[in-house]
């Protein structure tokens, strides 16, 4: 029954996110949305971005403090040892001192967990990121700086580094998780945290309209969910077309013959919204749930066919 | 199923008429006498996200946890009684969002490094020692077919050391240059040596180093292979110089960083056995759990090379050609070398967590 209102988000925002879920150690399974490529992406763009502008900002001044031209060998290496320092320092001390998240994951909404539901520990954080340096810097570096040295022995070296670079791009997509290779080593999964806002209850008890018990079971869970989300979408025509629509919908299965006024459209539908809940929260407290209206009382129906 | 029509004015219904008592909806009455504390876990967590655990006041620290709990039974009970929707995705996302806040990274960055390299990673380095002992013996391995294979014939060294490591060394190197030129060549000056710094920090070997350590998920073959191919170079420079009568000079030339190097790329090599063999033997756990619970340690180790190889270049572009000594060579190199020894050995014996 609880995942009925995963369902309620698959239908109608028609995307279905991946869900796992955490035991935390007090022994509550806690629901997690796996982060998308692209939020993770985007990330980490924001990330690399930051890393470099601050990298050319320490690189610049010393450059022009010793004042040698920015293209000697002398520099190059000065300003890879920076770019190293920086990320590797850029990362660890924000997934440590924000709680697993950098700049660019905050942004986005990301966050690092452990995977198992533990706290999430210094060395698997340092774990993480070192291992982002096998997986992408230092084959990206070396294929940066190929052009230089190459010039007729390209051969098997290159294709060995871009067989690497093509196993780790690839690591997230071949798992279900969405691990790369430092989450794989550490332990640790990157979620999306979205922020849910409470909004006020739709219970409301004018008591004009009574239903009665046959006339409640037409729906279950499901159907009570979509209708709670509809009546919670914010005032315009296109919403109080949908709820005119529902409103007649239900009228048919339901069987009311009395017609309901224009006016009367948002105020029937909560009031059949507050007795069905009750009704079904009741039924429910009883072990005769109802997934949705083909459901069988205390079955949930093709629900489990769906989410099992 | 077909359903009576039943007219709003006529026929009881079960749940409310307006002469009837009030209808009861538990998760609404549920939500009422909980939602104050929501509300203030909700501002708290908002603030630790914001601006750390750090800022909160000390009631406040000392009800987080409360909250959080209160949270947990809130979202258990809601789960079986109530079908609102929003609700339970707020619950969901409230309890996530403040177990993050409660069981988030406890140490402060500067904390945590002490402690990581106070007492984790000398631990993690004590308990491979094994793999530690196979890679070094890979290592000697290589070195050792390196030299052989050199000293007789001088045509392997342009084989085995790759142009960019030899730097012009080769077997038409006479004795004079090799003095002048490598062993006790001048110091080049503060910028040139901090070129050299930090070019070597990203060589050939710190390049092979964590390829060893990161090839590790291929089953650990290719790190035995790598480790004894660092091996080759190495002894082929230890024959091209016996072939000269330079070898003790150029031992010391190379200890003075080489012993910190070598370990360096030995850690590495064992932090990638380390990654084979927890993939290789899972135990009672499935591979992902085994690597997930082990990685750890292996990643320690390689960050311990990677400090490893901080030292040995700084040593390598700041103080080798300062120190013209071979002696002098010989007795930094191995006394840094003790050093390691005895920080990975005793280092943090004392604070078990």
């Amino acid at each position: 029954m609880t995942l009925a209102h995963e369902r309620t988000s698959e239908f109608l925002e028609g995307a279905r996110r991946e869900r796992r879920q955490i035991v935390t150690p007090e022994g509550v399974p806690v629901t997690v949305e796996l982060a998308d490529y692209g939020e993770r992406l985007v990330a980490l763009m924001i990330d690399l971005f930051i890393w470099l502008v601050a990298t050319l900002a320490i690189f610049i001044p010393i450059v022009w403090a010793i004042g040698m031209s920015g293209g000697s060998l002398i520099a190059i290496s000065i300003a890879l040892f920076i770019g190293f320092v920086v990320r590797n320092l850029y990362f660890v001390y924000f997934e440590l001192a924000w709680r697993g998240s950098t700049p660019g994951k905050r942004l986005v909404g990301l966050r690092v967990i452990d995977r198992a539901g533990g706290p999430l520990l210094p060395s698997a954080v340092v774990a993480r990121n070192l291992t982002r340096e096998v997986e992408m810097f230092i084959p990206l570096g070396v294929l940066l700086t190929w052009g230089k040295t190459a010039g007729d022995v390209i051969d098997w070296e290159n294709l060995a580094i871009a067989i690497w670079l093509l196993f780790f791009a690839a690591l997230p997509f071949i798992n279900r998780d969405r691990m790369r290779g430092g989450d794989l080593i550490a332990g640790t999964m990157v979620i999306s945290l979205p922020k849910r806002v409470l909004s006020s209850d739709l219970v409301e008890r004018a008591a004009q309209f009574t239903f009665s018990e046959p006339q409640l079971r037409a729906y279950g869970a499901f159907e009570l969910q979509v209708l709670e989300e509809l009546l919670r979408r914010p005032d315009s025509p296109e919403s109080m077309r949908v709820l005119n629509e529902v409103c007649d919908k239900i009228c048919r299965r339901i069987g009311w013959t009395a017609p309901v006024a224009p006016a009367e459209v948002v105020p029937f539908l909560r009031e059949f919204y507050t007795v069905e809940r009750a009704f079904l929260e009741r039924e429910q407290l009883y072990g005769k749930a109802r997934a949705d209206k083909y459901a069988q009382p205390g079955q949930s129906g093709g629900e489990t066919a769906k989410n099992g | 199923m077909t359903m009576e029509a039943v007219a709003p004015d006529r026929a009881p219904p079960v749940i409310a008429t307006p002469g009837r008592p009030e209808l009861v909806l538990k998760s609404s009455e549920f939500r009422k006498g909980r939602e104050a504390s929501w509300r203030e876990l909700e501002l708290l967590v908002d603030r630790v996200e914001k601006y750390g655990v750090r800022r909160l006041s000390l009631d406040e620290l000392q009800r987080l946890p409360i909250l959080y709990r209160a949270a947990l039974s809130s979202l258990s009970v809601a789960r079986t009684i109530a079908l609102d929707r929003n609700l339970l995705l707020y619950l969901e996302s409230l309890a996530l969002r403040s177990f993050l806040a409660v069981y988030g990274p406890r140490a402060r960055p500067a904390e945590g490094l002490r402690v990581f390299f106070g007492q984790e990673l000398p631990a993690a380095v004590r308990s491979a020692r094994w793999h530690i002992l196979i890679a070094a013996l890979c290592l000697l391995v290589g070195t050792i077919a390196g030299f052989m294979l050199t000293v007789q014939d001088e045509a392997w060294f342009s084989t085995l050391v790759p142009s960019g490591l030899g730097g012009g060394r080769g077997p038409s190197s006479t004795r004079a240059d090799l003095l002048d030129k490598e062993i006790f060549a001048p110091w080049p000056g503060a910028a040139e040596s901090f070129g050299i710094f930090a070019n070597v920090l990203f060589s050939h070997n710190t390049l092979i180093g964590i390829m060893t350590f990161g090839l590790g998920m291929g089953v650990g073959i290719p790190t035995i292979l790598l480790s004894a191919y660092q091996g080759l170079p190495l002894g082929a420079f230890i024959a091209l110089h016996h072939n000269r009568d330079l070898t003790v000079d150029f031992l010391g030339w190379l200890a003075i960083h080489g012993v910190t190097e070598l370990g360096a790329l030995i850690l590495f090599a064992a932090g990638g056995l380390v990654i084979a063999e927890k993939m290789l033997f899972p135990g009672r756990y499935s591979r992902l759990e085994n690597l997930a619970l082990h990685g750890r340690l292996a990643a320690q180790m390689a960050v311990g090379a990677v400090l490893m190889l901080f030292v040995a270049a700084i040593l390598e572009g700041g103080f080798r050609q300062l120190v013209a000594s071979t002696p002098l060579r010989f007795t930094i190199g191995f006394g840094v070398g003790a050093l390691w020894l005895a920080y990975f050995c005793f280092a943090g014996r004392k604070a078990k967590p």
